[in-house]
C-alpha cells in the first residue's frame, strides 16, 4: 500500500481556530499549529492535504499555513454533521485511495528519530490494510477517545488486531471488552487522532450515515470493518497533545519545549516561577 | 477446680478415622464428598473426636482451597458445638480464656482458636472451651465465605474500576446529553422513570439461593423465579410494577435523595455522605449511587465535595442529580424482595442515564440485565446485607430458572470456587411455558402478606453451615428438594397448577421443614389448617416465598372459588393475626394482592416537557420544605415544582389537607378504644416521685451504666468445691439423696413461679410481642408456648406425684392480658392443678438516654465486633442515634412511641414484692396452707422443673433461698456465682468491676430459685398473718428495696411506622434484679450447681437449632406430659 495523501479533519465546533495558534517548536522556530500538523503529515512522504473546514474559516487556514500552502486542498463541510460526516467531504479527494487521517486539535511528539506519522504509514505500508495509532490510556481520559479491543499481532512489539473499536466507552463496558492482554487494570488503548484508512471507510460511513440519519462517529464505522477486514492498531512510540481542552495549549507548548532545544531555558523558568509563588 | 483429664489424643489409634474427615473434604468423587457428619461421627469417643479436631485444625490451615478450609471450619464448629460437649462430663466446666473472647468479639478469630487451644492443651477439654471453639470455627467459617463473596463481587469484569477511581477529576462517566437539556418552554429537565416488577420464588431448592451454596454446589443452586406486578386487592385498580426510580438534572450543585415511601429527604454536599448509610432513611439510594458507579466505592473517605463529582459527570458547574425512589405500598418483609429490586431498579436508571446500559428508555437486553444484577449483588454486600443471587430477578422478565454455573477458567471465580458468582437466567419463553399456563397459575395462586417482619438472616447462617458440614437429614432433603424443583417446573409448563400446588405444599412440609423446622410457624400453620378446613378438596396447596413463611405466602386455590376463597382469604388472614398478635411478632395487618407476571422486565420511559414530573409522595416531601422559604430565594426549577403541586392540589384537594397536616404542628390523640400513656402510667402504679429522682441522678452522674459498676476494689474470686452443691451428671447421688423432695411433693408443699412480666426484647428485637406466649417449637405434633410448656412440666410433676403443683405466672403491663386471655381461651391447657397470675404492681417510664451513657454501652461494654461493611454501618448509625439523643433530650421521658413501648417493667426483683402485693401469696396460702417452697424461674429457662433431688438439697440446706447455677459457657455473659470479698454471693454481670472478672467465675447463674417462704417473709420483716395487711407488706417492701441496687441498662425498643417499617431505637430504663437478694447478710443462700439442659436459657431464636439439635429439646420433651 501507497499512501500519497492526507486528510485532516478541523470542521467541529471549536475547532476553527485551533490550526492557528502559534506554538514553538523543538527547534525554538516559532509556527503555527497548522504547520506542525503539515510537518508531520510531509514526513511521511506526503505532500497531498486535505483540510476539511466549517464554512467561512478558510481564509484563517490559508494564513497558517504559511509556505505548505500549496500542498493544500480546501474541502467544507456545510454543517456540523459529524466526525464521519467530515471525513465523508473529502471523498472525491481521495478518489479511491488510501490516506492518512489526522484529526485538527491534535499535536504529536515522537520519542524517535521518526515522527508518529512517520511510523504510522511505515506499519500501514508494509502490512497492507487499514491501521490506527493507539496509545495506552488511563480510563478517566474514556470520555474523550475511542476505544479499541484486540489481540496482539504475533511476533509484533506494539502492533494489535483489532476486533472491537467503541466511541468514548463507559469503563463498565471497557473492563468487559476491551482490556487488551498485557495492560495494566484500566488502562486501554485509545485512539491517537492518526490514523491510515483506506475508501472502504467512506463507504461504510456513507451507509451508517444514510441508516441512522444523525452523526457518526469514525469509531462506529471502523468498528464495521474490523469484522469484515484486517484491521490494525499501532502503538505509537510517541506522545499525542489536545490543544482543544482548558490548558491543552500551555501543555503541548511545555511538552515541545521540554523535549526539545530550549529545554534547560525552559525549566530555569519554570523553577523561577514556582520561586516567586507565595 | 473442675477434674479435667490431660489426655493427649492417641492419633495413631484413630488415623483411619481422621482420613476419612480429610478425605470427604477434598474427594472429588461424590459419594465420598457428600458423607455426612453423623456417618463420619459414628462410634467415636471424647479422645477420637480430639484428634480428629486437631487433624482437621492442621488442615484448615494447611489448604489453600477456600472451600476445603471453610468445611474444616464448619466441621471443626460442629465437633465443638455438638459432639464434644456429649462425650464429656458435665462437671468439667472449664474456665474461658478472657483473651480469646476478647479475641472473638474482635474478630480475631484464629488468634481466639489459638489461645483456646492452648488453653485446651492445659485444662483439657471442657465445655466453656468446647463451646468457644465452636463458635470461632463457626464464625471464621463464615468470614472466610464472606471474604471471598465480597472479593468475586470486586472481581466481576465491569465492577473493578470502580475499585480504582478515588477521585472526581478522574471520574470516567458522563450523564447523557439527551438528560442534560431542558424543555424549550417549559424549562424543565426531562425525567427518566424506571419501574420495576419484585420477584417471587416458586422453589429456591432448599435456599440454594444463597451465594456460598451456589458457588460450592452449583449443580443444586436452582430456583424457579417469576417476575411481577402487585396491586393490593382492594384498594389498587390494577397490578403494576412495585418500584419505581426517578433521575432527573436539577438547577443545584447538590446530590438530592428522595425517597417517597419511607418520606425522607437528603441533599448530600459532600462524596463522604453518600457513604453514611445509616444517618437516614436513603440507604438504599446511597448504595445505588455507589453501586451503578456515580460515587465508585474507592472514593470514600476522598473529602471532596460533591460539586466537583458532578461537574466533571454534568459538564456544569451549577447542575446537579435527583434520585427519587418510590414502592407502591408494599410492606416490608413481603419475601418478594422488595428492596433487592428497588436498588436494582435505582441502578438501572442511574446505569442509563451514564451510559452504562446502552438504551436509556425502553426494555434492557441481557448484557445490561447481568450486569445489573452483578451491581445489585454488589449494592447489598457494600450495604451489608447480602441477599440471594436469585432477588434481584424482578430486573428480568417473565418467570425464568435461575441456576449455578459451574466456574470455568474465564472466570475470576475459577480455582478458588466450584461455582461461579453470577448464575445463569433462563427465561421460560412462551414455547416453554404456554400463555395458557400462565392464566392458569393466575387464576389459582393468591399472593398475601400475613404481617409478619421476621429476620430472616440466622435462618441462612444455618442453612449454609448444615449445608457444609453434610448434615445427615438435611443433606437427605436437600436431595429431595432438588428433585422436588424438577416437577415444580414440569407442572407449571404443563399448567397443571393442582400438581404445582402439591408440589410447593410438599417443598414446604418435606425438604424445607426439615432443613429449618423454623421456616413455618403457627400463624402459617393455622392458616393452613383454616384453609383445608373451609375449603377441603378445593384449597390446592401453600407456597413459601422467600427465606421463610408468615410474611409473603402463597395460597392455591380451585379457579372456581378464587374469586371467593380471596375476600375470605382476607378476612381470615386478619382475625388470626389479631388472636396471635400478642405472641407473634407482627408488623401490620395482613393484605392480599393481586399479580400479574411482568413480561418487559425493568424499562424506562422519559418524561419531557410537561408530562416530566415526578410521583406524589415527591411533592408532598418536599413542598412543605419550599413553602417555609421566601420565594425570591427559591431556584427557577423549585418554584415550577411548586406550581405543578399546586395543580395537584387543585385537582385532588385532599393533597392540600395533606400538605396542611404537614406544615401544621398536631396534637396527639389516643385512638379510640386505647388509653393515653398518662392513663396507663396510672393504672399500672407508676411513682412519679421515684421517677423524677432518678432522672435527676441520671444527669448529674451519680446513676449511670458506669455506676452500675461495684469500685474498682472488689475482690472477685471464683468459688471452690465445697461453696456448692453439684447435682451435675458427674456426681451421682442414689435414690434416697431425693426423698425428701419427693415427700414434700406428694405432700402439696411446692408451688412453681414462673417469671412471665417482661416481654423478652430480644426474642424479637424488641417488638413488644409476650414471649411466654410464642409458640416457639412443634412439640408432640403442635406449636407450643413457653407457658404451655411450663405448665406441662407442672402437669407431669403433678401425676407423678399424686399432688397438683399449683403454678404461679408473674405479670407485666404487657402480659396480664394476653396472658390471661391465653390461658382463658384455651381453659388452661386442662391443668390439673391450679394456677395463678401474679399482676405486676409497678411500671417505669423509660428515658432518652445519655450521650453519656450511649457511648459508654458501646464502647465500654463489649459487643461482637460486626463483618467490616456491616460494622460501618453500624457505626453510622451509633452517630445518628447520639445526635437523635441529643436533639430529642437527653434524661427527657420517652413518649415518642405507643403506650406499651415508652413504659418498662421495674426488673424481675419486683415479680415476688408484686405476689405480695397483690395478694397472689395469700391466695395462694390458703388454698393450699401446707406450701413451703416456691420454684421460682425464667420464662426462658425451659429445663427447670421440680426435680425432687434439687429439692431435697435445698430442704436440707435449711436456706432461705437456693439458686441453681450452671457451668458458664461463652454465651453465658451476665454474672454469675462469686465469691465477693469473702462472701459467696451473685454478682449481676453489669456489676462487674471490669469484664474480665467475669471470666474467672465458673457459673453461670440460672435464675431458677427455689424459696422457703416463711423465711423469706421473714426476711422482709413479715409473716404469713401480715400479707393481709397492705400497709405492713407496702412498709416491708420499700425497706427491703431501698437495700438493693437500682441498675440502670439500655434496651432496644421498636417503633413501627409506615407499612411494616421499624425503627430501633435504644432507650434507658431502671431495674432491681432478683439475684442481688443473695447481697443480703440476713439471708441465708445455698447454690445449686445443676446440668445445662436444665439451667440453660432460651434467649434467642437463633439458639433454637442447636437446642434441637445438642438433644435439649428433647431432653425438654421428657420432662412434659401433654
Amino acid at each position: 500500500m501507497i499512501i500519497k495523501k492526507a486528510v485532516v479533519t478541523a470542521a467541529g465546533p471549536g475547532q476553527s481556530s485551533l490550526p492557528l495558534q502559534r506554538l514553538v517548536d523543538r527547534d525554538g522556530v516559532e509556527k503555527t499549529a497548522l504547520e506542525m500538523i503539515i510537518e508531520e503529515i510531509v514526513s511521511a512522504g506526503i505532500d497531498s492535504i486535505a483540510m476539511v473546514l466549517s464554512p467561512g474559516s478558510e481564509e484563517a487556514f490559508r494564513e497558517a499555513a504559511g509556505n505548505y500552502i500549496e500542498r493544500l486542498t480546501f474541502v467544507t463541510q456545510r454543517e456540523a454533521t459529524g466526525y464521519g460526516q467530515a471525513i465523508c467531504c473529502a471523498k472525491d479527494f481521495i478518489a479511491g485511495e488510501p490516506f492518512l487521517h489526522l484529526v485538527g486539535d491534535h499535536l504529536y511528539l515522537s520519542k524517535q528519530a521518526r515522527k508518529c506519522a512517520q511510523q504510522l504509514v511505515q506499519i500501514a505500508s508494509t502490512n497492507d490494510c487499514i491501521v490506527s495509532a493507539v496509545q495506552a490510556t488511563r480510563e478517566n481520559m474514556l470520555p474523550f477517545f475511542g476505544t479499541i479491543g484486540g489481540l496482539r499481532v504475533p511476533q509484533e512489539e506494539r502492533l494489535y488486531e483489532v476486533k472491537r473499536v467503541v466511541e468514548k466507552p463507559t469503563p463498565t463496558l471497557a473492563e468487559q471488552e476491551l482490556t487488551v492482554a498485557g495492560f495494566r487494570s484500566g488502562t486501554y488503548l485509545c485512539f491517537f487522532g492518526m490514523h491510515v484508512l483506506t475508501p472502504s471507510v467512506i463507504g461504510t460511513l456513507e451507509r451508517l450515515i444514510a441508516d441512522r440519519k444523525k452523526p457518526v462517529p469514525l469509531a462506529d464505522a471502523l468498528h464495521e470493518l474490523a469484522s469484515r477486514q484486517r484491521y490494525l492498531a499501532y502503538e505509537i512510540d510517541g506522545q499525542r497533545y489536545n490543544i482543544g481542552v482548558k490548558y491543552g495549549l500551555l501543555n503541548t507548548q511545555l511538552a515541545l519545549s521540554l523535549n526539545g532545544q530550549d529545554r534547560d531555558r525552559i525549566l530555569t523558568q519554570l523553577v523561577e516561577l514556582l520561586g516567586t509563588q507565595k | 477446680m473442675n477434674s479435667t483429664s490431660k489426655r493427649v489424643p492417641n492419633a495413631d489409634r484413630y488415623d483411619a478415622i481422621i482420613r476419612r474427615w480429610t478425605e470427604t473434604i477434598v474427594s472429588l468423587d461424590e459419594s465420598l464428598r457428600n458423607r455426612t457428619l453423623e456417618s463420619l461421627a459414628e462410634g467415636l469417643d471424647a479422645d477420637g473426636l480430639l484428634a480428629v479436631a486437631k487433624e482437621l485444625d492442621l488442615f484448615h490451615r494447611k489448604s489453600s482451597n477456600l472451600y476445603h478450609r471453610v468445611r474444616a471450619h464448619f466441621m471443626l464448629a460442629a465437633i465443638y458445638r455438638y459432639l464434644l460437649p456429649g462425650a464429656i462430663p458435665e462437671t468439667n466446666a472449664g474456665l474461658l480464656p478472657y483473651e480469646a473472647y476478647q479475641h472473638i468479639l474482635g474478630r480475631r478469630f484464629s488468634e481466639a482458636i489459638d489461645t483456646l487451644i492452648r488453653a485446651q492443651s492445659i485444662q483439657g477439654p471442657t465445655l466453656a472451651i468446647s463451646s468457644a471453639l465452636a463458635r470461632a470455627y463457626h464464625q471464621l467459617g463464615i468470614q472466610t465465605l464472606a471474604d471471598q463473596v465480597r472479593r468475586s463481587v470486586r472481581t466481576v469484569r465491569g465492577n473493578q474500576w470502580m475499585f480504582r477511581i478515588a477521585h472526581p477529576d478522574d471520574h470516567p462517566l458522563r450523564l447523557n446529553s439527551v438528560l442534560l437539556k431542558p424543555d424549550a418552554e417549559t424549562g424543565d429537565y426531562p425525567i427518566a422513570t424506571e419501574r420495576t416488577s419484585v420477584r417471587m420464588d416458586f422453589s429456591h431448592s432448599g435456599w440454594s439461593d444463597i451465594f456460598f451454596l451456589g458457588m460450592d454446589f452449583p449443580e443444586g443452586a436452582k430456583v424457579l423465579n417469576a417476575s411481577i406486578d402487585l396491586g393490593v386487592y382492594g384498594r389498587d385498580s390494577e397490578p403494576r410494577p412495585p418500584v419505581e426510580a426517578y433521575l432527573r438534572v436539577i438547577d443545584r450543585p447538590v446530590l438530592r435523595l428522595v425517597s417517597t415511601d419511607l418520606g425522607a429527604e437528603a441533599e448530600l454536599h459532600q462524596i463522604d455522605e453518600v457513604f453514611d448509610f445509616a444517618k437516614d432513611y436513603l440507604g438504599l439510594l446511597k448504595g445505588a449511587l455507589i453501586a451503578s458507579g456515580i460515587v465508585p466505592p474507592a472514593m470514600e473517605g476522598c473529602r471532596r465535595p460533591i460539586s466537583e463529582l458532578l461537574q466533571v459527570l454534568t459538564g456544569s458547574d451549577h447542575l446537579g442529580i435527583e434520585l427519587v425512589s418510590k414502592v407502591n405500598d408494599i410492606p416490608k418483609g413481603s419475601r418478594l424482595a422488595v428492596s433487592t429490586n428497588l436498588l436494582g431498579c435505582l441502578i438501572s436508571v442511574l446505569m442509563r442515564a451514564t451510559g452504562q446500559v446502552k438504551n436509556l428508555t425502553g426494555g434492557l437486553d441481557v448484557a445490561d440485565q447481568r450486569l445489573i444484577t452483578a451491581r445489585a449483588i454488589l449494592g447489598e454486600w457494600l450495604g451489608g446485607s447480602g441477599g440471594g443471587w436469585q432477588d434481584s430477578g424482578g430486573v428480568w422478565q417473565g418467570i425464568k430458572r435461575i441456576e449455578g454455573v459451574i466456574a470455568s477458567p474465564e472466570d475470576p471465580e475459577f480455582g478458588i470456587s466450584r461455582g461461579r458468582l453470577m448464575p445463569a437466567h433462563t427465561i421460560l419463553t412462551e414455547d416453554r411455558l404456554p400463555k395458557q399456563s400462565r392464566e392458569a397459575l393466575q387464576d389459582s395462586l393468591i399472593l398475601i402478606y400475613g404481617g409478619m417482619a421476621q429476620n430472616v438472616g440466622p435462618i441462612l447462617e444455618m442453612v449454609t453451615e448444615k449445608y457444609l458440614v453434610r448434615a445427615e437429614k438435611e443433606w437427605e432433603a436437600r436431595q429431595e428438594a432438588i428433585a422436588i424443583f424438577e416437577q415444580i417446573v414440569d407442572s407449571l409448563q404443563r399448567g397443571d397448577i393442582r400438581a404445582l400446588a402439591s408440589w410447593t405444599t410438599k417443598n414446604f412440609t418435606g425438604p424445607l421443614q426439615s432443613i429449618i423446622p423454623w421456616c413455618t410457624n403457627h400463624f402459617t400453620e393455622r392458616m393452613i389448617q383454616q384453609c383445608k378446613e373451609t375449603w377441603g378438596d378445593q384449597y390446592w396447596g401453600f407456597l413459601m416465598l422467600g427465606g421463610m413463611s408468615g410474611g409473603g405466602m402463597g395460597f392455591f386455590f380451585d379457579p372456581s372459588v378464587h374469586v371467593a376463597a380471596r375476600d375470605w382469604l382476607l378476612k381470615t388472614l386478619v382475625e388470626t393475626k389479631r388472636s396471635m398478635q400478642d405472641r407473634l411478632p407482627f408488623a401490620m395487618d395482613p393484605v392480599v394482592y393481586d399479580f400479574r407476571i411482568n413480561d418487559r422486565g425493568s424499562s424506562c420511559e422519559l418524561m419531557t416537557g410537561d408530562d416530566a414530573s415526578m410521583p406524589d409522595g415527591y411533592y408532598s416531601i418536599l413542598a412543605p420544605k419550599l413553602i417555609r422559604k421566601e420565594v425570591r430565594e427559591l431556584s427557577e426549577q423549585a418554584k415550577r415544582d411548586l406550581i405543578r403541586f399546586h395543580r395537584t392540589c387543585e385537582h385532588n384537594p385532599s393533597r392540600a389537607g395533606w400538605l396542611l397536616d404537614r406544615i401544621l404542628p398536631q396534637a396527639q390523640v389516643a385512638k379510640s378504644g386505647t388509653s393515653t400513656l398518662a392513663d396507663q402510667l396510672r393504672e399500672f402504679g407508676f411513682d412519679r416521685e421515684q421517677h423524677e429522682q432518678i432522672r435527676s441522678e441520671i444527669l448529674s452522674g451519680r446513676i449511670g451504666l458506669s455506676e452500675n459498676r461495684l469500685p474498682i476494689q472488689t475482690v472477685i474470686n471464683d468459688v471452690a468445691g465445697d461453696d456448692f452443691i453439684d447435682l451435675r451428671n458427674g456426681n451421682t447421688f442414689s435414690k434416697v439423696d431425693a426423698e425428701p423432695g419427693r415427700r414434700a411433693l406428694a405432700a402439696g408443699e411446692v408451688a412453681v413461679v414462673t417469671l412471665s412480666a417482661g416481654v423478652g426484647s430480644r426474642w424479637t428485637s424488641g417488638a413488644g410481642v409476650v414471649k411466654g406466649l410464642h409458640p416457639f417449637y412443634r412439640f408432640n405434633g403442635h406449636h407450643r408456648s413457653f407457658i404451655e410448656v411450663h405448665l406441662a412440666k407442672s402437669r407431669k410433676t403433678s401425676t407423678v406425684f399424686g399432688a397438683p403443683v399449683p403454678h404461679v405466672f408473674t405479670t407485666g403491663y404487657l402480659t396480664h392480658e394476653p396472658i390471661r386471655k391465653y390461658l382463658d381461651s384455651n381453659q388452661g391447657f386442662g391443668y390439673p392443678g391450679s394456677y395463678y397470675l401474679s399482676r405486676g404492681m409497678s411500671v417505669g417510664l423509660r428515658t432518652v438516654p445519655t450521650v453519656r451513657d450511649l457511648v459508654f454501652h458501646w464502647e465500654e461494654t463489649p459487643h461482637q465486633m460486626l463483618d467490616e461493611q456491616q460494622q460501618k454501618v453500624r457505626e453510622s448509625a451509633h452517630a445518628a442515634i447520639a445526635n437523635w439523643a441529643k436533639i430529642a433530650g437527653e434524661g427527657s421521658d420517652y413518649t415518642d412511641n405507643i403506650a406499651e413501648q415508652c413504659m418498662h417493667p421495674v426488673g424481675h426483683w419486683y415479680e415476688i414484692p408484686s405476689m405480695l402485693r397483690n395478694g397472689t401469696l395469700k391466695k395462694l396460702l390458703e388454698d393450699r396452707p401446707q406450701l413451703k417452697t416456691l420454684m421460682l424461674h425464667n420464662i426462658d429457662t425451659l429445663g427447670a422443673n421440680l426435680d425432687p433431688l434439687a429439692l431435697s438439697k435445698h430442704l436440707e440446706s435449711g436456706a432461705c433461698l437456693s439458686f441453681e447455677v450452671i457451668g458458664r459457657r461463652i454465651d453465658d455473659r451476665g454474672g454469675g456465682l462469686a465469691n465477693v470479698n469473702g462472701k459467696l454471693r451473685l454478682v449481676e454481670g453489669m456489676a462487674m468491676p471490669n469484664d474480665k472478672d467475669e471470666f474467672r467465675l465458673s457459673f453461670y447463674s440460672s435464675m431458677t430459685t427455689w424459696i422457703d417462704i416463711d423465711k423469706l417473709l421473714d426476711a422482709f420483716g413479715l409473716d404469713r398473718q401480715q400479707l393481709g395487711d397492705p400497709h405492713a407488706v407496702e412498709t416491708a417492701i420499700r425497706n427491703l428495696a431501698i437495700r438493693l441496687p437500682t441498675y440502670l441498662t439500655i434496651k432496644d425498643v421498636k417503633k413501627r411506622w409506615g407499612l411494616g417499617q421499624e425503627d430501633v431505637f435504644p432507650v434507658t430504663q431502671f431495674e432491681k434484679l432478683w439475684g442481688d437478694m443473695s447481697t443480703l447478710p440476713q439471708v441465708a443462700c445455698e447454690y445449686l450447681a445443676v446440668d445445662t439442659p436444665r439451667g440453660q436459657q432460651m434467649k434467642d431464636p437463633g439458639q433454637l437449632d442447636g437446642w434441637v439439635r445438642d438433644g435439649s429439646a428433647a431432653y425438654l420433651e421428657q420432662l412434659c406430659h401433654w
